[in-house]
């Protein structure tokens, strides 16, 4: 079922368009990714969800109907751009961002104290919130998001600036609401994060979005006439060949499209008589890179 | 916009300020502060009159030289030492000559000034005085008097009168101000009204200007800080700046009320001994306004304060952006002290009801003047409605600036943003 629907959601500063006509849904308990360049309209479509800017046009429902405090009551939200107030007590900061969503009292004290203790930060619930590290005020950025014990998490660009244990925690954070059965969005330019941990998709670029959907289907979608391919030594032979659409050298892998969807064994014969080593060759895989490449255009590549 | 997450950020304010120890420092300081400029003033005031003078009186009248001579012998100055004087005998025709002799000495300061007093200015009392600071009023305080009664006196030598008849001659005459107000008596006048009128006037203006700028800084931390995209996710930005505002305005008038404590006990009780002519005149009820014009003085201008901040992402621009308000705070305030000279002046009266203005010269007035009660209820609602509008204004700014980082706006793109649905 879509707890969260976008639609027609558009934005304008001064005369440009920043988001333009998105629209997409978030079913329940999934994880979603909203996947694009910087500056693609991720953040803005993230704030227009949260009402933190207001749409030009548009709307964000939330079970039917238009969001409301309600909804912003059972987010968590860590923005890109993370901050706490740099003077205040680590167990008062906590407690205060958990009192504005509505929470507050001995159980979200106690919880409070719990995350801390997990993060092995207990004995710093009474130091300033500047004396710590920036890994540890990062930590203190994560408990704040999830302790008023949030139904969606809304993570913009998640993994930026954050160290790999960190970049670990966090990634524990959100399997561990995935198993809660809460839905997690996030924003990310880096596409094997959304690979690996996205259920569903929604595309975004230059403002709009190019493709939205759940993360399987899309892959069997295009996947088709494709090829990925790791090999040692000069392909391009294949160039001109008839029977190939495009190549697209992705580094590591190389993808070739082909024509027509049965000529998979025709090409892996191509390949052996040519003497070309072949380290990997798979038939019907395709990398989201790869998808957004094919969607967003060439110059789309070096995301 | 008043709910449990405005009293959240409230709540937070007043935390943060009342336990900190800059709440504590600033509250024990201003009063020291204020104390130590009025001394100032006095000890300056005082010094300057001690200064030595060293004068010529020129006449060409041994009768004028004379009898002026005798009456500054008789002067505390003189017998103290700090004023000297040689008196010289001149024909009028050769007075320019001499004058340029002495222009040296009075260029390099070794005469403070040369008093030339021609017999033929007698009738009409007028003394020439030439010096390199001819307008040396405490010099003046302290001759005039000498002057005047020699001449006097040589005026009135050939006529018959009585010494009684002159001495009534010689006498300046005294005006004493009595307050006359809607009350049974009528009090006789001294300096404390105007003396508090300053105070409280200044202490209006400092207070506004640092709890001003304190909320200024403190928005635009939280702004390059991010911290306020997480609390945007919680609550709106009207909600933030009005918890922002309130917190503050709680905290500063707890702290005006704890300056204005001993005026209270001042005007309540006789624990302190003052000269009476100190004692300004004052009712609890004027303190219980003044107290109330502060907390909306305080919002409209701390929201004001708070829409600069939000407009900036760094305290050196948003310094830049500040001083059209304080203007707003600065002429009210010069046209509250210029009221010692005449507080029911067609400005002051202008000034007392005008937006802005009205919230430091009204209390101003009223400390000097009776106001009418419509006047005073009339300036209360004119300045609720500014208040209500600034409101209004400064959240559409607050709410585009606060999340815009970057390059400084320009002021056409703020007005623009007043434009703007959100």
């Amino acid at each position: 079922m879509n707890v969260l629907e976008v639609k027609n959601l558009t934005k304008r500063f001064n005369g440009i368009i920043a988001v333009d006509k998105a629209s997409f849904s978030v079913t329940e308990g999934s994880v979603f990714g909203l996947i694009g360049r910087n500056g693609a309209g991720k953040t803005t479509t993230i704030r227009m969800m949260l009402n933190i800017y207001f749409p030009d046009e548009g709307e964000v429902l939330f079970k039917g109907s238009k969001i409301e405090q309600d909804f912003k009551d059972s987010v968590g939200y860590l923005p890109e751009e993370r901050g706490l107030y740099k003077k205040m007590k680590v167990i008062d900061m906590l407690l205060f961002l958990a009192e504005l969503k509505g929470k507050k009292g001995n159980e979200v004290n106690k919880s409070a104290l719990q995350y801390l203790e997990r993060f092995d930060l207990a004995d710093r619930k009474n130091s300033k919130v500047e004396d710590l590290s920036k890994g540890n005020q990062q930590k203190i950025q994560f408990i704040s998001t999830v302790l008023h014990d949030p139904d969606f998490l809304i993570f913009d660009e998640p993994f930026s600036g954050l160290d790999p244990i960190n970049t670990n925690l966090l990634k524990e954070i959100i399997l561990e609401m995935k198993s809660k059965g809460k839905v997690v969005i996030f924003s990310t330019h880096l596409m094997e994060f959304a690979e690996k941990m996205c259920d569903s998709i929604a595309m975004i670029d230059k403002g709009k979005i190019i493709l939205n959907g759940k993360l399987s289907e899309m892959k069997e979608k295009y996947a088709s006439k494709n090829v990925s391919l790791n090999y040692q030594g000069n392909i391009s032979f294949l160039n001109s060949h008839p029977m190939i659409e495009s190549i697209e050298d992705y580094g590591n892998t190389t993808g070739i499209k082909l024509k027509n969807e049965n000529s998979d064994q025709e090409l892996l014969k191509l390949l052996m008589a040519n003497n070309i080593s072949i380290k990997k060759f798979n038939v019907d895989e395709i990398s989201l890179h790869e998808i957004f490449v094919l969607l967003a255009g060439k110059e789309a590549a070096n995301v | 916009m008043f709910n449990k997450r405005t009293l959240a950020i409230i709540k937070r304010e007043l935390k943060m300020k009342l336990f900190s120890k800059s709440f504590i420092l600033m509250t024990l300081l201003v009063p020291l502060f204020m104390i130590g400029i009025f001394s100032v003033q006095y000890f300056v005031q005082s010094l300057s009159g001690e200064q030595r003078s060293d004068l010529i009186v020129i006449s060409d009248s041994d009768e004028i030289l004379n009898k002026v001579q005798n009456e500054i012998f008789q002067t505390g100055p003189f017998k103290s030492g700090d004023l000297t004087t040689r008196f010289e005998k001149i024909e009028l025709a050769n007075f320019k000559s001499k004058l340029n002799e002495f222009k040296p000495d009075i260029l390099e300061q070794r005469i403070t000034g040369v008093i030339f007093i021609p017999s033929t200015l007698l009738q009409s009392k007028g003394v020439e005085y030439y010096s390199s600071n001819p307008n040396n009023s405490s010099l003046f305080y302290k001759i005039k008097p000498s002057i005047n009664k020699a001449l006097v006196e040589i005026y009135f030598a050939g006529k018959l009168l009585t010494e009684e008849e002159i001495k009534f001659a010689r006498k300046d005459v005294e005006i004493n101000g009595f307050r006359v107000s809607s009350d049974e008596k009528v009090a006789e006048e001294g300096y404390g009204n105007r003396i508090a009128m300053v105070l409280f006037s200044f202490l209006l203006y400092m207070a506004l200007i640092f709890s001003g700028s304190m909320t200024m800084n403190a928005v635009v931390e939280e702004k390059s800080n991010k911290i306020v995209e997480v609390l945007l996710s919680s609550a709106s930005s009207t909600e933030l700046m009005a918890g922002k505002i309130l917190g503050t305005v709680i905290v500063e008038v707890i702290q005006m009320a704890i300056w204005l404590s001993p005026i209270v006990l001042l005007i309540s009780t006789s624990w302190f001994l003052i000269p009476a002519e100190f004692m300004p005149q004052m009712s609890f009820g004027f303190i219980l306004y003044f107290l109330f014009n502060y907390a909306i003085a305080l919002i409209t201008y701390v929201a004001l304060y708070a829409t600069v901040g939000a407009i900036f992402d760094n305290p050196q621009d948003a310094q830049s952006g500040v001083w059209p308000l304080l203007m707003l705070i600065m002429i009210p305030f010069f046209i509250a002290l210029g009221m010692e000279a005449n507080a029911q002046s067609s400005l002051a009266q202008i000034a007392s009801l005008f937006p802005f203005s009205s919230l430091i010269v009204m209390p101003a007035r009223m400390i000097l003047v009776e106001v009418p009660l419509w006047q005073i209820l009339l300036s209360c609602a004119i300045n609720i409605v500014v208040l209500l509008g600034i409101f209004k204004l400064a959240g559409k700014i607050y709410r585009i600036g606060i999340l815009l980082t970057g390059k400084k706006p320009k002021w056409s793109e703020v007005f623009g943003w007043l434009k703007m649905s959100s």
